[in-house]
C-alpha cells in the first residue's frame, strides 16, 4: 500500500485509464484511441473484463486502460470494486498516471460526482463533457470554461460518435495536459482530522481524500494484507466512528456544492419530448412483450440461418485440412492423433466462432442502442419468481445458440445469488449443438406427416424439445432458489439510455474480441479432451486390437474390390468396440440399459460429453457407415436396421429416440461450457454442482421417457 | 404527510422530499434521486414490476420495494 510497497509498472508507457459513468462513451473513446491495438482480459481476482490498448500518437506509445463504468468511488458490484481498486492503486496493475473522466454532458451533476470524489483523490485529471451533439439536441447549453475555472481541471467537449473531439483527446494525452493535485471537497468536515491523519501517516499518504477511502473500504477489501485491515478495523472503532453516516453526509455535501455548479453553467432551454414515444411502442405493457419475441424471432432465424454458411465452410476446412496432413505425413500414431484427435478437437472449438460472433454482434448492437435495458425492465417481474434478476433474460437469451457466450454475460448481474443460478440454468436452454442430435432422431421416429393442414409433426417435435428446455430452466431455478442461501438484498437500478443507432466499429470490435476470448480460453479445454478420447478410441488391450487387425488382413485379401469398403469399415467398427472406450461403453451399459441403450450408445454418450454433436459422428463410426457422415439419410437408415441381437427388436424404437432426446436436453455435455464455468465461478465447486445435477435430471427424465414408451 | 415513489400515478410529477436510510440510499442518491429533484413517472411494467422515472434528462428503472424508499410530495 504504502508508496515503496507499490508494484512496479508492468510498461514502460505512460498509463491513462478512462473512467465514467455507465453508457456515457467511455468505450468508444477508447476504441477510437486504440482500435485494433487492444486486448480482453480479465482482472485478477474477478471475473470483469480488463479492456487495455495502446494509442500511438507521432512516435510515443501510451497505455490506456478502459475501467468499468461507475457512479461513484463507493463499490457496489465487482465492476465498481475495479474502479476502486485501480484508482485507489490496489490492483495489480498499479495506478494510472493520468486519469480521462468522460461525463454525459446531459448528465452533468451525476458526473461530477464520481469526478469531484476523483478530484479530491489527488489525481492527474482531464474531463471530456461528452455527447455534446445529443446536449445540443436536448437543448443544454454548458458554459465549460466556467466548470473549468471552477474546478482547475482541463475540459474538452467532444462528440465521440461523430468523431468530433477525438483528436483533442490524442493531444491532450500527448501533452499530458492533466490537472495538478487540488481539493473540492474537504473530507475533514465529514470525518475528524485526527483519525485521517493516522491513516494518512501509516500508509505514507498525500490525498487526505484517499485516507478515508482506505478507512472507508480498507476494512472490506480483500486486496488490502489482513494486518492492515485489522489496524483500520481498529481505529474505526476506537474513536467510535460512524462510516456510513459519513458517508451519507459526504454524498450530500458533495451534491449540493455541484448543485451549485450547475445552477450556474447550465442554460436549459425548453424541449420537446422525442424519447417518450418510441418508449410508449416498445414498453408496452402488450405490444412490448411482442415486439420483444419478435427480435428474438429474427436473431435466432439469422443465427441458424447466416451462420450455417461459414460453419459449413470451416468443418470443410478442417476436413480437408486433416486429409491434407494425413497425406503429407507417413501413416502411424502421429498423423492419427494430428488428423482424428487435435485437427477435430481445434476444429470442434472453431466451428463455434461464426454462431458466437454473430450473437455477440446481435447483443451489441441490442446493448449499444439502448433496448436491452428496456428489457431488463420488461422481463423483471417475471423473471423473479425463479430466484433470477431481470438481467437474467440476457444470458438465457444467448444459450439458444449456445451456453457459453450466455455464461459469459451473466457477469452484469450484480448479485451473486442471482448470478450463480443464471450460470445454473444457461446451458439447459436448448443450443445449437443439439440440434444435428434432434434432426437425426427425429427424423428416425417421427413420421413426417401434416396434420390438421399445416403443422408438421417433425418440428412440432423440435419446437418440444426447446420448450423442454425453457421449462428445465425454469424448473431448476425454482429450486436453487430455495436451496441456495444469501443474505445479499437483491435490487434493480438501472437506467434507460436515451435510444441511439448503434456504433459499428464498436459492434465489429466487441465480435472480435469476444470470438478471440473463446476460442483462446475454451480452445485449451476442449483441446486437450479431444486428445484424451482420441488416444481412448484408438488404442486397446493390444492383444485383442493385434488380433483384430491380423484378422482384417487376412479378411481383405480374399475381399473383392466392391467388398474392400466394407470390410475396412467392419475393422474400424470392431477396433473401436475393442478400444479402451468400447471397454468403457460395455462398462456403463448396466446403467444406461433402463434407459433403453445399449452400449455403442454408451459409446456415443462418453465421447459426446466434450461436445454434443459429436453423438453424430460416433454413432456413424459404430454403425461403421465409414468417413461418410454428411449424409443423414444413410446414417438413419443404418440406425433403423440396427437390431438388439438378444431380442431381436430394432435398437431404435419410438422410446429409446425420445430418451435419448431428453437425455441430450438435459445432460452437461460439453466441455466449453464447464470451462467458462469454471473461469466465471473462480473454482471447480460449481462447474461439478452443474454436472452433477444435470446428469441425474437427465437420467432421471430419460429413464421416465422410456419407461413410459416403451 | 409525504407517499412514497412507487404510489405516484402514472405520468404524474412529484418533488422529492426524503430518500429513506437503508442501505439503498446512498445507490439511490448516486443515480440523482436527491431531495428537491423533480421524478415522473413514464412507464410502469404490468403486475407490478418495475417503474421507470424521468430524472432530469434521463430515465431511470427501480422496482417497487426500491421506489418505496423515496418519499415525494405530489406536484
Amino acid at each position: 500500500m504504502s508508496e515503496s510497497t507499490t508494484i512496479p509498472h508492468p510498461t514502460k508507457y505512460p498509463k491513462i485509464a478512462i473512467i465514467g459513468n455507465p453508457n456515457v462513451g467511455k468505450s468508444t473513446i477508447f476504441n477510437q484511441l486504440t482500435g485494433l491495438k487492444q486486448k480482453i482480459g480479465n482482472y485478477p481476482g474477478v471475473t470483469v473484463d480488463k479492456k487495455v490498448g495502446w494509442m500511438d500518437f507521432s512516435g510515443h506509445k501510451y497505455e490506456i486502460i478502459d475501467l468499468p463504468g461507475t457512479y461513484s468511488l463507493y463499490p457496489n458490484s465487482e465492476d465498481e470494486i475495479i474502479a476502486h481498486r485501480v484508482l485507489n492503486n490496489l490492483s495489480q496493475h498499479g495506478q494510472p498516471d493520468f486519469v480521462l473522466m468522460v461525463i454525459d454532458s446531459c448528465q452533468l451533476s451525476r458526473g461530477l460526482f464520481l469526478a469531484t470524489q476523483l478530484i479530491d483523490m489527488g489525481l492527474n485529471l482531464a474531463l471530456v463533457l461528452n455527447m455534446a451533439d445529443i446536449a445540443k439536441r436536448k437543448n443544454l447549453s454548458i458554459k465549460t470554461f466556467e466548470i473549468f475555472k471552477t474546478l482547475n481541471v482541463p475540459i474538452l467537449s467532444t462528440d465521440a460518435r461523430g468523431e468530433k473531439g477525438i483528436d483533442q483527446i490524442r493531444d491532450l494525452i500527448h501533452q499530458q495536459n492533466f490537472s495538478k493535485q487540488n481539493t473540492f471537497l474537504d473530507i475533514e468536515e465529514v470525518v475528524p482530522a485526527d483519525i485521517l491523519n493516522q491513516v494518512k501517516e501509516k500508509f505514507n499518504l498525500k490525498s487526505t481524500y484517499q485516507a478515508y477511502q482506505l478507512l472507508r473500504f480498507g476494512t472490506k477489501d480483500k486486496a488490502i494484507p489482513a494486518a492492515d485491515s485489522a489496524w483500520l478495523s481498529q481505529l474505526v472503532a476506537s474513536h467510535n466512528f460512524d462510516m456510513e453516516a459519513a458517508q451519507l453526509e459526504e454524498t450530500s455535501l458533495r451534491y449540493q456544492k455541484i448543485n451549485e455548479i450547475v445552477e450556474k453553467t447550465v442554460v436549459k432551454s425548453p424541449t420537446q419530448k422525442q424519447e417518450a414515444g418510441i418508449d410508449k411502442i416498445l414498453l408496452h405493457p402488450v405490444f412490448g412483450y411482442f415486439i420483444f419475441g419478435a427480435i428474438l424471432l429474427l436473431i435466432f432465424q439469422a443465427i441458424f440461418a447466416w451462420a450455417s454458411v461459414p460453419m459449413d465452410l470451416i468443418d470443410g476446412f478442417f476436413a480437408d485440412l486433416a486429409g491434407w496432413v494425413s497425406n503429407a505425413l507417413l501413416e502411424g500414431p502421429l498423423s492419427s492423433l494430428i488428423t482424428e484427435g487435435i485437427i477435430p478437437g481445434i476444429g470442434g472449438v472453431v466451428i463455434f466462432i461464426p454462431q458466437i460472433a454473430m450473437l455477440f454482434g446481435f447483443l451489441a448492437i441490442l446493448e449499444d442502442t439502448g433496448y436491452m435495458s428496456r428489457v431488463v425492465f420488461l422481463m423483471d417481474r417475471w423473471m423473479r419468481p425463479f430466484g433470477l434478476h431481470g438481467k437474467s433474460i440476457v444470458p438465457l437469451v444467448s444459450g439458444v445458440a449456445c451456453a457459453i457466450p450466455g455464461v459469459m454475460a451473466a457477469r452484469n448481474i450484480g448479485n451473486w445469488k442471482e448470478k450463480i443460478i443464471t450460470i445454473m440454468v444457461t446451458p439447459l436452454m436448448s443450443c445449437s449443438a443439439r440440434l444435428p442430435v434432434y434432426v437425426i432422431l427425429i427424423g428416425l421416429v417421427v413420421p413426417s406427416e401434416t396434420v390438421l393442414g399445416f403443422i408438421n409433426l417433425q418440428a412440432v417435435a423440435l419446437l418440444g424439445l426447446y420448450i423442454l428446455g425453457v421449462v428445465g430452466v425454469l424448473f431448476t431455478a425454482i429450486i436453487l432458489k430455495k436451496i441456495l442461501k444469501s443474505d445479499e438484498k437483491s435490487f434493480l437500478m438501472v437506467e434507460l439510455p436515451t435510444y441511439r443507432a448503434p456504433r459499428w466499429l464498436d459492434v465489429l470490435l466487441t465480435m472480435y474480441n469476444k470470438s478471440k476470448t473463446f476460442v483462446l480460453e475454451a480452445g485449451k479445454v476442449i483441446l486437450a479432451i479431444s486428445v484424451i478420447l482420441w488416444v481412448l478410441a484408438s488404442y486397446g488391450p493390444p492383444e485383442r486390437m493385434d488380433q483384430i487387425r491380423a484378422e482384417s488382413v487376412v479378411k481383405l485379401e480374399q475381399a473383392s474390390p466392391e467388398q474392400i469398403a466394407e470390410v475396412e469399415n467392419e475393422t474400424a467398427s470392431l477396433l473401436l468396440e475393442n478400444s479402451f472406450i468400447g471397454i468403457m461403453g460395455r462398462a456403463i451399459e448396466p446403467v444406461i440399459k433402463p434407459l433403453g441403450y445399449d452400449w455403442k450408445i454408451g459409446i456415443a454418450l462418453i465421447t459426446s460429453f466434450a461436445a454434443r454433436e459429436v453423438f453424430v459422428s460416433t454413432i456413424a463410426t459404430i454403425y461403421s457407415i465409414g468417413s461418410d457422415t454428411e449424409d443423414e439419410l444413410t446414417i438413419r437408415e443404418k440406425l433403423n436396421q440396427q437390431v438388439n441381437p438378444e431380442t431381436g427388436e430394432k435398437v431404435y424404437t419410438t422410446a429409446t429416440a425420445f430418451s435419448l432426446m431428453v437425455f441430450y436436453a438435459f445432460a452437461m455435455q460439453c466441455m466449453s461450457t464447464l470451462a467458462v464455468v469454471y473461469r466465471e465461478t473462480k473454482g471447480w465447486k460449481w462447474p461439478l454442482i452443474q454436472t452433477a445435477y444435470m446428469t441425474v435430471l437427465a437420467y432421471v427424465s430419460a429413464f421416465i421417457v422410456y419407461q413410459i414408451l416403451s | 404527510m409525504f407517499i412514497t415513489a412507487d404510489t405516484i400515478p402514472i405520468f404524474s410529477s412529484a418533488i422529492i422530499r426524503e430518500v429513506t436510510n437503508s442501505p439503498l440510499k446512498i445507490n439511490l442518491m448516486e443515480l440523482g434521486f436527491l431531495p428537491g429533484k423533480v421524478i415522473t413517472l413514464q412507464h410502469s411494467a404490468p403486475m407490478g414490476g418495475p417503474m421507470a422515472f424521468k430524472l432530469e434528462e434521463t430515465i431511470l428503472a427501480l422496482r417497487k420495494t426500491e421506489a418505496s424508499l423515496i418519499q415525494v410530495e405530489i406536484l
